[in-house]
């Protein structure tokens, strides 16, 4: 399956998928549920303060909802994310709707708990299904990230343009060995931002006497963020996953010293392909004066070029023998001769000998 | 102002009866932490997670005290980080002499006795009994021991009363529990460094205590002044405070000790569950939870008197030897390898299960 996704010649390192506890912030939630539902039953039946909620049958179903919905924007807020409060509402919902359906109203105090382990289980199930559509093949040449359950998302990266790694481990990470590993693009692929916003409003009066006051604050912060199906999310085990990445993206980036070889090698060719032309232009523009080495009914082939690239000197004819022309091509050629030899590669800086007694005498003073 | 006969015994030996009681039940703890860390030695090449998990609570604790040093010393905190394999606390301003001495006294003794002051705080709003200061009659060495004893084992008796009768059907009790086994699983650190490079064992332990205090015997001796002064305030203004301030630390220990046998049982089972083949090694767990919730149910509908201490019997029997049964009837490969074959695949870094999937 994943083999017929490969590109020529390309081989898979590894398949990830990412760890049962790396969607804990979703468990979280649905752990949330099942405590509060179990502490709302034992708080409303067997706690000192059930006779509060005695007086009447929705007391306890309201404090459940409240405190669900409270906690939903809370954690809305703080996690930036509006549809943990719009989950916890549809929890909320759907227990009413439930109650009044099967008129459930006398039993809310053993329902409230039943309901709350029910949907968390509903809930865990989503998550791990969430989870398993997830995978990550780490292959020679590129990352191919792959997830979700209805609309399969996918992404692709060429170690190339990954211009940063961001990596994150939490406590729960560090524990069990998984981690999350973002490789942001050159485009800036895998960067987010942060944006918290508050606001808030006031009104007296009824008639005429109105005052309404509004804060607003704003802050925004860029920040490696993506979606756990852009990026290594929660992979185990974590640190030879990075390192793997990091050795892998390494080999696909030349270092300085490299790029100044890249650099050297992409010169001299230039400089043959020239001289080649200008050996091409000669040849067509001398048809008077042919000598038997220089009688080429093709194009010369490369090692013809080197060879004559040696051995320049010899096979040039004097300058009186050719028209104008000819002499202009032969100083250009000169020209690029010159510039070849003069041409080096970068190399780090060695100590030379002198340099080296220079030193230890020194040392020896 | 009391009466105070003037004699040796009075002025000087009572002054020890608490002080060496306290080193006493500190070093039974010190005791019990080293037989729990020899216990999760044994788990940890089939427990790492759970190793790391108890490493990084002692970790925890151990760098929450050297930043309280710091605080108490006015230093400043530059930086707290704390990671499952080491916990770091920079001071903002590098003291020496006195505060330096405080800071590391915090680091050395703090992760025995802060916690478990913690959980004693919360624990005396939820037992509500046995925190008893004994009056002593005679200002004699024996006396102030004896009070000391009666003190602590006043304490440790409604304590560990409050423990068997634990109503696990209460989330506030479930919630202590769960504190009392957090606090004890990491109450010190197994070791220092990625790597294990520093195990921390009693002999580490009393070896730092001791470099510690006899590098500066002057600061011991201002110490045992200012304690001796606070005696002798005592003994004539109210005695009960000087033998109530080292109760205080004396449950302090008792309660990092219960924490500690609390954990016990838990690392049992685990140890045993490892004997049991793979699928099974669940139903324990799963037996310890479904048996307390029938007794209880049970006793609704038949109420004894001690129901909740009979369920929790009878969690313990049936787990126990529901455990047993599978031990002897679904034990697991004998020949296994010391450490897993999955770990053994991860040597080279590479996992071949992977590729094979993909093809």
């Amino acid at each position: 399956m994943v083999k017929k996704e490969l590109l020529k010649n390309e081989q898979i390192e590894r398949v990830l998928s990412p760890h049962p506890l790396s969607f804990m912030k979703l468990q979280a939630l649905c752990i949330f549920i099942i405590l509060w539902g179990i502490v709302v039953w034992w708080l409303t039946t067997s706690s000192e303060y059930a006779s509060m909620f005695s007086g009447n049958i929705w007391y306890r179903l309201i404090l459940w909802g409240l405190v669900l919905l409270f906690i939903g924007v809370v954690v809305s807020l703080v996690a930036i994310q509006w549809i943990i409060f719009f989950l916890y509402l549809g929890v909320f919902a759907g227990a009413l709707t439930l109650i009044f359906w099967q008129h459930w109203e006398t039993n809310i105090a053993l329902f409230i708990p039943l309901y709350s382990i029910a949907v968390s289980i509903v809930g865990f199930l989503i998550v791990e299904l969430y989870r398993r559509s997830h995978k990550y093949i780490i292959t020679d040449l590129r990352i191919i990230f792959k997830g979700g359950i209805f609309t399969k998302r996918e992404r692709t990266i060429r170690y190339d343009k990954i211009a940063d790694i961001d990596a994150k481990q939490g406590i729960l990470g560090q524990i069990f060995g998984f981690g999350t590993i973002i490789p942001v693009s050159q485009s800036g692929f895998g960067l987010g931002s942060d944006k918290t916003m508050a606001a808030g409003g006031v009104e007296l009066g009824i008639k005429k006497a109105k005052l309404f006051g509004f804060a607003g604050g704003g802050k925004e912060v860029q920040t490696p963020i993506a979606r756990s199906y852009y990026e290594l999310h929660g992979v185990y085990p974590y640190k030879n996953i990075k390192q793997l990445v990091e050795d892998l993206v390494q080999t696909h980036v030349p270092t300085q010293y490299q790029k100044a070889q890249v650099e050297f090698e992409k010169q001299q060719v230039d400089i043959q392909t020239q001289m080649r032309d200008l050996l091409h232009k000669q040849i067509n523009e001398k048809p008077r004066k042919k000598t038997g080495r220089q009688i080429l009914e093709e194009e010369p082939d490369e090692e013809e070029i080197e060879e004559e690239k040696t051995s320049t000197k010899k096979t040039l004819i004097p300058d009186d023998a050719y028209q104008p022309e000819q002499v202009d091509i032969q100083q250009q050629m000169k020209e690029l001769l010159k510039k070849q030899k003069t041409a080096r590669v970068v190399q780090p800086e060695e100590d030379t000998e002198e340099e080296i007694e220079a030193d230890e005498e020194k040392e020896d003073v | 102002m009391a009466t105070v006969p003037l004699d040796i015994d009075s002025l000087f030996v009572a002054a020890l009866a608490p002080i060496l009681g306290v080193a006493f039940f500190w070093f039974l703890q010190l005791i019990f932490i080293e037989m729990q860390k020899r216990m999760l030695a044994k788990l940890h090449h089939r427990h790492e997670a759970f190793c790391r998990f108890t490493n990084y609570i002692g970790i925890l604790f151990q760098t929450i005290c050297q930043a309280l040093g710091y605080t108490a010393t006015r230093s400043g905190i530059a930086s707290f980080q704390v990671t499952v394999n080491y916990g770091e606390v920079q001071p903002k301003k590098e003291k020496t002499g006195m505060p330096e001495w405080i800071a590391r006294s915090f680091l050395l003794f703090g992760p025995f006795f802060i916690p478990a002051g913690l959980v004693l705080i919360v624990s005396y709003f939820l037992v509500r009994r046995g925190f008893v200061f004994p009056i002593p009659v005679h200002y004699t060495f024996v006396e102030s021991l004896t009070g000391f004893v009666v003190s602590l084992s006043t304490f440790a008796n409604d304590f560990v009363n409050f423990l068997v009768n634990i109503d696990l059907f209460n989330p506030i009790h479930v919630g202590f529990l769960f504190v009392l086994l957090f606090f004890g699983f990491g109450i010190r650190p197994s070791y220092i460094g990625e790597e294990r490079k520093e195990k921390i064992d009693i002999l580490h332990d009393l070896i730092l205590i001791k470099e510690h205090l006899v590098k500066n015997p002057l600061y011991i001796l201002a110490i045992v002044c200012i304690i001796y002064v606070f005696y002798l305030l005592s003994l004539f203004l109210n005695p009960i405070v000087y033998v109530g301030l080292f109760s205080i630390f004396g449950w302090m220990s008792l309660t990092a000790i219960i924490a500690l046998l609390l954990t016990y049982p838990v690392l049992v089972l685990i140890k045993a569950t490892d004997e049991i083949r793979t699928h099974w090694k669940i139903v324990p767990f799963i037996t310890l939870v479904v048996s307390y919730v029938l007794t209880r149910v049970f006793f609704i509908y038949y109420p004894i008197t001690p129901d909740k201490s009979v369920s929790l019997l009878i969690m313990i029997l049936s787990t126990t030897l529901l455990t047993i049964l599978l031990i002897k009837y679904k034990r697991t490969n004998r020949f296994k390898t010391a450490s897993k074959m999955k770990h053994l695949r991860n040597v080279d870094g590479k996992k071949r299960t992977s590729k094979k999937r993909a093809d």
